[in-house]
This record gives structure tokens, C-alpha cells and sequence, in this order.
């Protein structure tokens, strides 16, 4: 009888938390689910490197690098992709990270518990944002944060103010709006089967650094080898999205 | 011995907390402090007396911390009134560049703060949470830090200095100009503690007709989906609690215009 008196009084309470945080969209207090990575995850930064610098077996490599590791995790069903552009060559055109990727929206590896109205309240990022397609876009900016770039296990990615090492740059060979640079100076470590001379454009999944947010073309690195990569803050990451 | 142990010690702690304390003013970049978030609100909501009240608010709270040698003004737009102009919070703050507690550049001219061409809106600026300091060079509460079921309660929030308090008054677009819509996004040009009439129709986060708000923005770059320091979105209402609901307490950007 006294536990009936005591719901009766809580329930009413327990409705207009509920209700509160369904109509407060800047909450964030709903919990993770246990998940990891989320049914949802059509977005991740590499946990690990391949390892061999700016050599990732050219773009077939690194595919195959992100297939594989979201395979380990049970999401290889999809189609992965790395976010890499290459740069154009005699009788080989470029080809735009922007344009390998799909359309997106894409979301990470965590998810959060479906509500009771079955939402799961968890921000993706969309194409035209993440490129800044409009000035308006470009300066709003996008859902790209270090809390959204994790890896394929659900975990953050090292950056600036972090336990050394800094892993947050992260291998692109892009430019700003995600596609390759047009002009004769490396920006892709030879499309990516240099491990040697060359430099890659990196951005910084934690967008800190070099005195600006970039995540996909803050700077580029001098020098392929893996330990060129150490010196400049990474370690040869790359961002992996679902096409399907 | 004993004692003269205990002065030697206090006297090397005195000197390495003055060291300390020179080394972080103006360090690494050797600049003097001409930006902040200020590290507590006026307290009244959007009210904040105005444009006049919220610059005073940030030359005041320079002064305590002996930086009030510039002129401050707050970050902030007013809308266009009969017979009042418009008045755009990046027309307001100088021609830069503006450094933070640590001497770290947050931007080096207005069309680097706010990204004017498409370049340099895509790169950004360097404000980040990180870098986004008050005036005593503390972090500003961000997202997913010391999250707490009441940290959307003003009671619990104002004695709790740790948990999320990222939602910072602006009332412009993206581009640091004030809104040219005849809707509410300055709290009346920051002279409104009102909130909606309860029996509005809810429209989110949105202005709307006769709805009190404010358009903010947040120094660590992540709310909203979308990051915007400047404008992501708008609040619950212009009063104290209302600005709370959404992890805001009412601070202000605050920029040295000389």
C-alpha cells in the first residue's frame, strides 16, 4: 500500500521529467546506449593506422583498411569508404574525397537510448555542412567535433591537451571544400603510396590547431614516413563513411 | 631548523606561485589579454541594461582582474527600432587582433573571426574551448562536462560552478550582423527579462511572433550541431532560469576595441 502511494506520487514527476527533456533539444543528458558501435554508425576515424606513413596502398588500401576494421566490429554489411582524395595524373583524373563518400547524413558509433517516442536525439553530420557548401554553412559550421570523430569503438581520438601521443591529424589530401588540390605540389604522399618524400594534408579530428578548426585541411605534413607523421601530431588516421 | 625548513619552503612555494602566475599572464604569445568570456553573467536574464549595461559589465569584470586599460565592449547586435538603427556586434569590437588570457590568438581581424570568404569560414577561427577563456583564464563549461539531471536549473547551476554553461548572448547571425527580422533575437535589444506566454505554441528553439528570445552562440564549439561561436540558435525565453534551460547563463563575449 505505502509503495502504491509512493508511485502515485512520483509517476506525475517522473511524466514531466520525461516530457521536459523530450521538448529541450540542446539536452544532452539522455544516456548512451550500451551498443558500441550503434546499428546507426555510418561514420568513424580509424582507431588504429595502417602503419607504413602515408603508404596506405593507395585509395583500394585504405578501403579496405576501413572495411576491415568496421568488420571487426560487426559493421562490415556496409559499404566503407575512406575520406581521401587523390591528385590528378597523367591519363588519371583527381579524385574528391567529397565525391567517394555518399550523401550522407552520417552519424558515429554511439547512439543514445530511444526514447519513448522512439527518437534517439543523436546529431549527425550532413554533406553540404561538413564542406561549408554556403557561407553561411561555412560559418555556422558543422556537427564535427572530437566528441563526434571517434573511432570504430566508440573511442575519442587523442588531440591537443591530451596524454601524448596527439593522434588528431588526420590524413585527407584535401582541400577545405573536400576535394583534391589541383595544383603540381604533393598533397597526398604520391597518392598514398609514399612512405618517403612527399607531404600529406592532414585535418584535426579534435579541430584544434594551426590556428584554425579545420577537420579535413588544416596544414600538411613534411615528409611521408611514418615517423614524418609522429613529428607533425598523428599517425596516419583517416575518416571512414558508409556510401550505403 | 625545523622552522627555518618550514620559511624555506613557504618562501620557495611564494616564488613559484608568483612565477606561475607571470608565466601564464600573457603566455605563450606574449600578448596582452583583448578578448574573454565573461566568468559570471549580469544575473537578470537578457536584461542587461542594454548595450551600455553589458559593456560596462565586461570593463568592470577587466578592471577586477587589472585589465580594464583598453575599452570593452561586449559582443553583442541590436535590432532595428523605429527612428534606431540596427547595430552589428561585429562593427562593435575593434579591428583586431584579439588575444585571450594565455596571449593565444582567437582571430586576427573581423573577416577571420566570422570566416567572411568561403576559405576562411571553412578553416575557422581559433576559438575553441581551449582557447576560449574568461577573464581569469578559466575553460568555459562545455557540453557532456559534469553532466547532471539539474544542470538545466538555474537553483542547482549557480552553485555549481563546473557543469555546462556554453549558450553565450550574441543575438546575431553568423556573420556577426544583427538579424534583420522583425522577430525577437536580443531579449528587446537586451533590455528584456520576459519569456513566452505560456500559452504560445511551442516552436523549439525558434523565434517567433511576440516571443522573447536570444540568439547565441558557444566558445566550445559544440551544441547545436553545428558549433557556431557566434549564432546556432535561439532560447527558451529571456529570463534568467529560461536561458539556463538550454545550458546558457546569460555570459557575454568580451572584446578590447583599442
Amino acid at each position: 500500500m505505502r509503495k502504491i502511494i509512493r508511485w502515485v506520487l512520483i509517476s506525475p514527476l517522473l511524466v514531466l521529467t520525461a516530457l521536459d527533456t523530450a521538448f529541450t533539444q540542446d539536452s544532452e543528458n539522455m544516456p548512451d546506449s550500451q551498443d558500441i558501435p550503434s546499428s546507426l554508425m555510418t561514420f568513424f576515424v580509424t582507431s588504429e593506422p595502417i602503419g607504413d606513413g602515408g603508404n596506405l596502398g593507395g585509395l583500394e588500401g585504405a578501403d579496405a583498411h576501413c572495411q576491415a576494421l568496421a568488420a571487426a566490429v560487426g559493421a562490415g554489411d556496409k559499404t566503407w569508404r575512406a575520406y581521401l582524395s587523390t591528385q590528378a595524373r597523367p591519363n588519371q583524373p583527381a579524385v574528391n574525397a567529397r565525391d567517394r563518400i555518399g550523401s550522407g547524413p552520417w552519424f558515429h558509433s554511439k547512439a543514445r537510448l530511444i526514447d519513448y517516442l522512439g527518437r534517439q536525439l543523436n546529431r549527425p553530420i550532413i554533406q553540404s555542412q561538413i564542406h561549408g557548401d554556403t557561407l553561411v554553412e561555412a560559418q555556422r559550421g558543422s556537427n564535427m567535433t572530437k566528441e563526434f570523430a571517434l573511432t570504430e569503438h566508440g573511442e575519442l581520438v587523442n588531440g591537443i591537451g591530451d596524454p601524448l601521443p596527439n593522434r588528431h591529424d588526420i590524413l585527407t589530401g584535401s582541400q577545405t571544400d573536400g576535394r583534391a588540390f589541383s595544383d603540381s605540389e604533393d598533397r597526398t604522399c604520391n597518392n598514398w603510396t609514399s612512405n618517403d618524400s612527399g607531404s600529406a594534408q592532414v585535418g584535426h579530428s579534435d579541430r584544434v590547431g594551426n590556428g584554425n578548426m579545420s577537420w579535413n585541411s588544416s596544414h600538411a605534413t613534411t615528409g611521408c614516413s611514418q615517423n614524418d607523421l609522429v613529428s607533425w601530431g598523428g599517425v596516419g588516421l583517416f575518416y571512414c563513411f558508409a556510401v550505403d | 631548523m625545523t622552522k627555518s625548513f618550514i620559511l624555506t619552503t613557504i618562501l620557495a612555494l611564494v616564488g613559484l606561485a608568483f612565477s606561475v602566475a607571470i608565466a601564464q599572464h600573457g603566455m605563450p604569445g606574449g600578448a596582452p589579454m583583448t578578448f574573454f568570456v565573461t566568468s559570471e553573467p549580469i544575473g537578470d536574464g537578457g536584461n542587461l541594461g542594454g548595450l551600455a549595461g553589458a559593456d560596462a559589465h565586461c570593463q568592470n569584470l577587466a578592471e577586477i582582474v587589472g585589465a580594464g586599460d583598453p575599452v570593452w565592449h561586449a559582443y553583442l547586435s541590436t535590432q532595428a527600432r523605429p527612428g534606431q538603427p540596427a547595430i552589428n556586434a561585429r562593427d562593435r569590437i575593434g579591428t583586431g587582433p584579439w588575444h585571450n588570457f594565455d596571449g593565444v590568438m582567437i582571430a586576427r581581424d573581423v573577416a577571420h573571426l566570422h570566416g567572411d570568404t568561403l576559405e576562411l569560414a571553412r578553416l575557422g577561427n581559433n576559438l575553441t574551448k581551449r582557447s576560449g577563456l574568461t577573464e581569469k583564464g578559466q575553460i568555459v563549461p562545455g557540453l557532456n562536462d559534469y553532466k547532471h539531471p539539474r544542470d538545466g536549473d538555474w537553483e542547482y547551476v549557480r552553485t555549481t560552478p563546473y557543469s555546462n554553461r556554453h549558450e553565450v548572448l550574441t543575438g546575431s547571425q553568423t556573420d556577426g550582423r544583427a538579424f534583420t527580422e522583425e522577430f525577437d533575437y536580443t531579449c528587446d535589444n537586451w533590455t528584456s527579462n520576459l519569456d513566452p506566454d505560456p500559452a504560445q505554441p511551442p516552436t523549439g528553439l525558434a523565434a517567433g511572433p511576440s516571443r522573447p528570445n536570444a540568439q547565441i552562440g558557444f566558445p566550445d564549439r559544440n551544441g547545436g550541431g553545428d558549433g557556431s561561436w557566434n549564432s546556432s540558435h535561439g532560447t527558451r525565453g529571456c529570463s534568467q532560469t529560461a536561458l539556463v534551460r538550454t545550458h546558457g547563463v546569460g555570459k557575454l563575449y568580451c572584446f578590447a576595441i583599442n
